[in-house]
């Protein structure tokens, strides 16, 4: 299941965070996603790890921990997509699959003419969204 | 899905701005309005770019940046690439576009046309019309300046139009 | 072959080196061993890898056998396949000879013999004992040496090598080495086919049940051993990790169950670093070998592999992934392992694994990037370590000590607990620890954050531990777990088993006291466990599985355990900073820093809190900064670090207002409020850009002329929960065109209260410079505390083109206007005004859009002007705007005297302009007195009138205007008002009667713009004239009243005549003036000009009271009676004249009788004339005034002659002649009186065209 999804701006500063857990401590899921931050930042600017898909802004896997799993995707504004999710056994396509559905919902986001750029999204329209794509996701993997 | 507006709209919506901030809010200072108008533009490019790049892999280099605006941006704007694109390979490049579609219906009287740089006030303090001219182009500088800064590329952005219809847009990328 | 096992290993152990075997056929051995020996390890060696590719290999180890070692005693050959690892790789034949006979019989054959079975790689080294000097001895040596190379030798191979001892030759041992190196890679190439040949023979029938690990194993393994004696390490290395690829394939392929391993003592230790830990043998099973030992000894293999390749971050990573990927094996066996040997397991391979890794690990050894890498592994595998440990203090009751941060969360929340298939049973006589834990349990109490901040604390377990125990008891069923208590020590002990809730409540209390009763704890097994007996039970478990003393020893108490948790933490932080993954370690800072914090080391805490919030504030986690903020600000507090405390204050309250309570927020400014208001020994600036922001209010810029003050409203908003008050609130104003003088500070007057949220703020505002002003920066005061704030308004007015940055405001906020005119003076009237009669003169006031709100005027009359004090000053409201000069408005659009006008009085020279007066244009109505002595004078007609009488008419008010919003602007002018005389009298005589009787014709020139009603007008006549038929000096006729409109004449006759003049011997003076007086009233407008004077009792111009008087002085010439001279004027040219024309006057002068005086005198005589011509009419071309002589003689004449020009056209005076030595009354002219001529309009392109007057 899809824990937290988070939108990093280009400065790595939280656009959007939002946890699907119940339980309301969602501090660790920030922490998560800061975190993640490094993995994307070594991914990017480190050219050891340079790969074919180097410039492809789904960034797959950041970081395989025992219990959840984080996913990356960095788009060319340097705009930072997280994704944290529990179930350990995922197909990269869906989470590929995924985030561009997601992306796409993001860019008419911040189309919006009263979004101001590199502040919080609280687009409301924005989040039911990104819960129906979270929940059809959900359907999707567990196919 | 894709959405689509009539060009004739975009083209007198421009006209509207530029006529409602030169010779309305700020009648009387052109520098203010033009500023104006590059930030109007400078927040459409920005929104813009987001869009256009949304499924292709991240840019390397300005060049690929560059290129992007000269070819994907440019036709999903004017359904056109540019036409003509040079760099001194030192930030400046000069994107030119034999047939400007937002000047296409805008005409010039011939003599001034050879001062038509807009980025040269005396030039436009003698000539109006160049100015008036001029007043158009900031809207689609700022277009291209907000899209490159999206892009993490920022720049300085001009135009000239020393010979219509072409027009020729120069990047002065900020090292 | 799996019975091979310990053999193999023990020959594994013994053997770490390729073996020569020599043949020692004669003794010679013992005499060249140490030569021999001293070669070795050899420096360089060429082998062939696995894929027969030359390697190059320094510093090979070997070791000369001698054949007849026990070492190498022959084994059955099915043995030998196996070990033949260890067999010789050469075997060096060491022969001497001295004799050709003896070499053919005996050792020829005998080397035969020895060199026959061809397995083995050989060659000869002959040993020459010949000493140098003996040429026989060496003859004979190379003889038999020869004949040994031709026996031995093959031209496709070399196999023979001579020795010297007493002379040895230097390239021998280069020989030697060569072919022994010849003789080890083909025998080491020949036997890796030979395994090969076997693995892959083997591994065809690996899916057949035939199929046995074992075998395979022992192959793969001699083969990378053989590889590792070779020092070809990377083929042994990709020998091990073949056989873990298979091994992992095969061993839990399906049907086959097998044992795990992992269950005896010591297995918690992690053996994946020595591979020597347990023999093969125990750990073989059927035909495999157990997973567990297994997968850990082929690491170890491959680490001492890397090791020797010098790769440690390598093996670092590997490790890593093996370790997660092998816990991820444990998981899956965890019911069958001990209590939580998992953990324990993954916490002793992470400290092995590092301690190995950094061990072998030098800096600079690998590229920056590798070594980065390295770092963050190291950086991981404390991680691990730390949170599994953090698990197993969380089992035994340390839970509590934990810092509930969201790393540890993050890392502990989500991880399960340990699932054995029986959670451990309390062990008997437990009571005294259960007892310990209850206490510890009661006594742990959440440590409160500063600021009285409460949150719910952040979750570390997976779910309730002691349902999770519970449920996994023996006896319990999970079904009636589902209502016990979640083991908060609040709630304590959750007992009874599904009981009711009320129920419970009694029986809580009750078997909480009875529990608590020694003798209750017989561990039984259907009574559900309670939270400090989970963490006994747990302990002793641990106690059990875990076999480290070290590990064990740091989980035995609370301070043993925070050490570790330190530890790890800080060997984590230390590497994650020297890797890419900055963040990690930052925050783990944060994590020892709340170690420091609880244990009161403040100083040590707050550096790394502040890091902490560096981070967290610098990229804007505002939930994150929200959870260490408050801890920093704790300990500067108790640091008394005041500057710090305040800023973190500071920051606390310019966080998102949803992450704090709102009393939490009033807390935090309670706080800067003490501060600012206590003594702080150092004061410090505080920048609250963040809390208090700025902008100009909407609408246009005040707009300001040059040096007036003014008040301008800035809008704040203030982030402070509370009101707030500031001392003192000043803002800075900077100049946008000009950037020589930078920023203004404008002082709000008295002290301000800030609401939350926007306020009004008016600062009074000194006169500027001229210039558009845009809003700067903010200081003020609270308290002591001296603030700014430069951030502009986010909640303001956000334009387009500032959506990117608030920060730089760009609408200016103030305008000065450059030096202008304000207000305009001028006079009311353009026309004259009547002369030594007080007038009204109309002064327009006009405020050029500028208020003139209590303005005072000052009016300063010139000479020859008085104001007449005792009248009252008029005011009224100026109709016409701008443009109302008198002149021309015609008169019929006055507006009657408007209704509203005002009175003022004049105070010393000062008027006060009411305040209705202040924005419109206003006429100020002075009664004014213009004072000329001297009389007017009436001119003969036709003579040149004179002009100056204008210029003594001017008179002038210096006028000046204080105004503005303090009375600094003044405004300073002079108005020139034009009085005169109501008529110009000029006279002629009309006619002459014969009787001598003149008419004397008085023309009245009015010259003022209104109309004079003559009501009376008679002449006083001065000596030598006198009115005739003893008329009282009136007119002939009497047609009084006579009015004279403006600009209009009017003329009077008088009837006068010439009487003789009373002899000059009676000494009275006669009066040599005649004057005219005419009484008159004057009908004027005020608003045109003259009208009729200011009476004492205000009167309106209408009213016909008093009639004034006007003197005029005449001066009448008596008629020539005894002519002297005559000067008649010649008639001028026919043609007439032109303008541009040059024309000569000629002027006859006739001496009519003789000038009797002196006769003795030459009769000639000198005349004086002089020709007096307007010159705006004429100009003269010759001498104006000259003498010119003339015969005394009576009839003698002469023409005098001028050359004019005439330069306008029309009827003009001509030029005319006057002698003016001579008596007015001896001159007869002709004409006698003054005529016109007519003058044509120029010839076009006349050069000296003027325009017409």
């Amino acid at each position: 299941m899809i824990v937290c999804l988070a939108v990093v701006g280009h400065e790595n500063n939280p656009l959007y965070i939002q946890s699907f857990t119940e339980s309301d401590d969602a501090l660790k899921l920030h922490h998560i996603v800061h975190c993640s931050l490094d993995v994307i930042d070594e991914r990017v600017n480190n050219p050891k790890k340079s790969s074919p898909t180097i410039n492809e802004a789904f960034l797959g896997l950041l970081y395989p921990t025992e219990n959840y799993k984080v996913y990356g995707y960095l788009t060319n504004t340097k705009v930072k997509f997280i994704l944290v999710t529990t179930d350990l056994d995922i197909r990269d396509a869906d989470v590929r699959n995924f985030f561009r559905k997601f992306h796409a919902a993001y860019v008419d986001a911040v189309s919006n003419p009263f979004h101001v750029p590199g502040k919080r999204i609280t687009s409301r329209t924005f989040g039911e969204r990104v819960s129906t794509i979270v929940k059809s996701f959900g359907l999707s993997s567990a196919s | 899905m894709v959405r689509e507006v009539s060009e004739s709209c975009v083209e007198s919506l421009l006209a509207e701005i530029v006529l409602s901030y030169c010779s309305g809010f700020y009648a009387n200072k052109p520098e203010l309005a033009a500023r104006r108008i590059e930030a109007i533009g400078f927040q459409v490019g920005h929104q813009l770019s987001e869009r256009y790049t949304m499924d292709r892999p991240r840019f390397t280099d300005n060049l690929e940046a560059i290129k992007f605006i000269c070819k994907d941006f440019w036709s999903e704007l004017f359904k056109k690439q540019i036409d003509n694109l040079k760099t001194n390979h030192r930030g400046t490049f000069v994107l030119q576009d034999n047939r400007f579609r937002w000047l296409a219906h805008m005409s010039i009287d011939p003599s001034v046309q050879a001062s038509g740089n807009i980025q040269d006030p005396s030039a436009m303090a003698e000539n109006k019309s160049a100015q008036a001219t001029g007043m158009h182009l900031y809207f689609p500088c700022g277009i291209i300046r907000g899209a490159l800064s999206n892009l993490g590329i920022e720049c300085a952005v001009s135009a000239d139009i020393s010979n219509l219809p072409a027009c020729s847009f120069v990047i002065r990328i900020k090292a | 072959m799996a019975t091979f096992l310990p053999q193999f290993q023990s020959i594994k152990s013994s053997f770490a080196h390729i073996v020569l075997s020599v043949e020692d056929v004669s003794d010679l051995w013992p005499t060249i061993k140490k030569g021999f020996e001293e070669r070795l390890p050899f420096k360089r060696a060429s082998l062939n890898n696995k894929t027969r590719n030359p390697v190059l290999v320094d510093e090979l180890p070997a070791e000369f056998i001698l054949t007849t070692d026990a070492r190498l005693r022959s084994r059955f050959p099915q043995e030998q396949s196996l070990f033949w690892f260890r067999e010789p790789y050469a075997t060096i034949v060491l022969v001497t000879c001295e004799d050709l006979d003896e070499f053919k019989n005996i050792l020829k054959p005998r080397l035969k013999l020895i060199v026959q079975n061809d397995e083995r790689e050989w060659f000869i080294v002959y040993v020459s004992k010949a000493p140098a000097h003996n040429d026989q001895a060496t003859k004979m040596a190379k003889k038999v040496y020869a004949k040994l190379e031709v026996d031995f030798s093959s031209k496709k191979r070399e196999r023979c090598c001579k020795l010297d001892i007493h002379g040895p030759d230097p390239n021998f041992w280069e020989d030697l080495e060569a072919k022994i190196m010849e003789c080890i890679r083909n025998t080491l190439d020949r036997r890796i086919q030979f395994y090969e040949e076997e693995i892959r023979k083997l591994s065809e029938q690996r899916f057949m049940p035939v199929w046995n690990f074992c075998n395979f194993f022992i192959l793969k393994e001699s083969l990378a051993f053989m590889f590792e004696i070779a020092h070809l390490h990377e083929d042994a290395l990709r020998e091990y990790d073949e056989l873990e690829l298979c091994y992992l394939e095969t061993v839990n392929m399906a049907g086959k169950q097998k044992d795990f391993g992992g269950v005896e003592k010591g297995d918690d230790q992690a053996t994946l670093l020595d591979s020597g830990k347990k023999a093969l043998a125990q750990i073989v099973q059927d035909d495999s070998f157990r997973e567990f030992e297994f997968r850990q000894y082929l690491f170890a293999c491959q680490a001492k592999l890397l090791f020797k390749l010098k790769r440690p971050f390598e093996v670092a990573s590997r490790g890593y992934s093996f370790i997660i990927s092998f816990s991820g094996a444990l998981a899956l066996r965890e019911s069958m392992l001990p209590f939580c040997m998992r953990e324990v397991w993954v916490i002793t391979a992470c400290l092995a694994l590092i301690a190995a890794t950094v061990s072998n690990y030098e800096d600079g050894l690998a590229a920056p990037d590798v070594e980065k890498e390295f770092y963050r592994v190291q950086g991981e595998l404390h991680t691990l370590c730390h949170t599994k440990f953090m698990r197993l203090g969380h089992l035994v009751g340390y839970g509590s000590d934990i810092e509930r941060s969201p790393v540890n969360s993050a890392s502990l929340s989500m991880l399960p607990w340990p699932k054995p298939a029986v959670w451990p049973p309390l062990p008997p006589d437990a009571s005294s620890e259960v007892l310990a834990k209850e206490k510890m349990i009661l006594q742990e109490s959440p440590r409160l954050k500063h600021f009285g901040i409460q949150r719910k604390p952040l979750p570390l377990e997976p779910s309730v531990l002691l349902r999770e125990a519970n449920r996994r008891r023996a006896s319990l069923s999970a079904g009636n777990m589902s209502d016990l208590f979640d083991g908060r020590p609040s709630s304590g002990d959750g007992d009874s088993s599904g009981t009711p809730s009320a129920v419970q409540k009694v029986s809580n209390v009750s078997m909480s006291r009875t529990l608590s009763s020694p003798g209750n704890f017989d561990g039984s097994i259907d009574r559900p466990m309670r939270l400090a007996e989970i963490f006994v039970a747990a302990e002793h478990a641990l106690r059990n599985t875990i076999s480290d003393a070290d590990l064990w020893k740091s989980l035995s108490s609370v301070e043993e355990f925070e050490q570790k948790y330190l530890d790890l933490s800080k060997g984590a932080a230390n590497n994650y900073h020297r890797s890419w993954w900055k963040r990690h370690g930052v925050v783990l800072d944060g994590e020892i820093a709340a170690v420091h914090h609880k244990h009161e080391n403040y100083d040590l805490a707050a550096n790394l809190y502040e890091k902490v919030c560096a981070l967290y504030a610098g990229e804007g986690w505002e939930n994150l900064l929200a959870e260490v903020l408050p801890n920093l600000a704790e300990c500067q507090k108790i640091l008394n670090d005041q500057a710090g405390y305040l800023s973190s204050c500071v920051k606390l309250l310019s966080l998102d207002k949803g992450l704090f309570l709102p009393k939490e927020r009033q807390a935090f400014q309670s706080e800067v409020v003490r501060l600012a208001h206590s003594e702080m020994e150092h004061p410090v600036p505080l920048d609250v850009s963040s809390l208090i922001t700025f902008s100009s209010n909407q609408g246009p810029p005040l707009e300001l002329c040059d040096g007036d003050p003014g008040t301008l409203t800035v809008a704040l908003w203030s982030g402070f929960p509370d009101d707030i008050t500031l001392e003192s609130l000043s803002v800075m104003l900077t100049a946008t065109n000009s950037t020589d003088e930078g920023a203004k500070a404008i002082k709000s007057s008295e002290a301000i209260v800030l609401r939350p949220g926007r306020n009004n703020i008016t600062v009074s505002l000194p006169p500027q410079k001229p210039g558009s002003y845009v809003l700067g920066a903010l200081t003020g005061q609270i308290g002591q505390l001296r603030f700014r704030s430069h951030s502009f308004s986010k909640g303001g007015p956000v334009d387009t083109d500032d959506f990117m940055s608030f920060e730089k405001p760009t609408r200016p906020v103030l305008k000065v206007a450059r030096p202008r005119s304000l207000v305009d003076l001028a006079a009311a009237v353009s026309s004259a005004l009547l002369m030594n009669e007080t007038q009204w003169v109309g002064i327009i006031v006009k405020p050029i859009n500028y208020s003139l709100k209590d303005a005072v005027l000052h009016i300063d009359t010139g000479p020859g002007l008085s104001i007449a004090e005792k009248h009252e000053i008029e005011i009224e409201k100026h109709e016409f705007g701008a443009n109302n000069t008198g002149l021309d408005n015609p008169p019929d659009n006055h507006s009657p005297v408007s209704a509203d006008v005002k009175q003022l009085s004049l105070e010393d020279g000062k008027i006060n302009l009411p305040d209705w007066t202040s924005n419109i244009t206003s006429v100020l109505w002075i009664p004014l007195k213009a004072i000329s002595h001297g009389l007017a004078e009436g001119t003969p007609a036709g003579t040149v009138p004179q002009r100056q009488s204008i210029v003594d008419g001017l008179r002038t008010i210096a006028l000046r205007l204080d105004f503005g919003v303090s009375h600094n602007q003044t405004f300073e002018k002079t108005v020139a008002v034009h009085f005169t005389d109501p008529f110009h009298v000029t006279t002629r005589v009309a006619d002459k009667c014969s009787d001598g009787t003149l008419l004397l014709q008085v023309i009245l020139q009015s010259q003022v713009k209104a109309s004079l009603t003559i009501s009376d007008a008679w002449l006083d006549l001065q000596d030598g004239f006198a009115h005739t038929g003893k008329g009282d000096g009136r007119p002939v006729s009497k047609f009084f009243p006579l009015i004279v409109s403006s600009k209009s004449r009017a003329g009077i006759l008088f009837s006068i005549c010439v009487v003789d003049t009373p002899a000059k011997d009676e000494g009275k003076e006669l009066d040599p003036i005649s004057i005219l007086n005419i009484r008159y009233t004057i009908s004027g407008d005020r608003n045109l000009g003259a009208h009729s004077p200011v009476t004492k009792e205000l009167t309106g111009p209408e009213n016909e009271t008093d009639p004034l008087t006007f003197r005029s002085a005449l001066i009448l010439q008596r008629p020539v009676l005894d002519p002297c001279f005559a000067v008649g004027f010649l008639p001028l040219p026919s043609n007439g004249l032109r303008v541009g024309q040059l024309v000569t006057m000629n002027w006859r002068v006739e001496r009519l009788k003789d000038s009797g005086k002196d006769v003795d005198s030459d009769d000639l005589d000198e005349v004086l004339y002089e020709v007096n011509v307007n010159s705006e009419n004429w100009m003269v071309a010759g001498r104006k005034r000259g003498y010119t002589s003339l015969s005394t003689k009576q009839g003698s004449r002469i023409v005098i002659s001028i050359l004019c020009l005439p330069l306008i056209a029309g009827y003009v005076r001509p030029p005319q002649l006057g002698l003016p030595d001579v008596d007015k009354a001896n001159i007869s002219c002709n004409p006698p009186g003054p005529h016109l001529v007519c003058v044509l309009p120029p010839a076009f392109s006349s050069s000296y065209c003027v325009p017409a007057a």
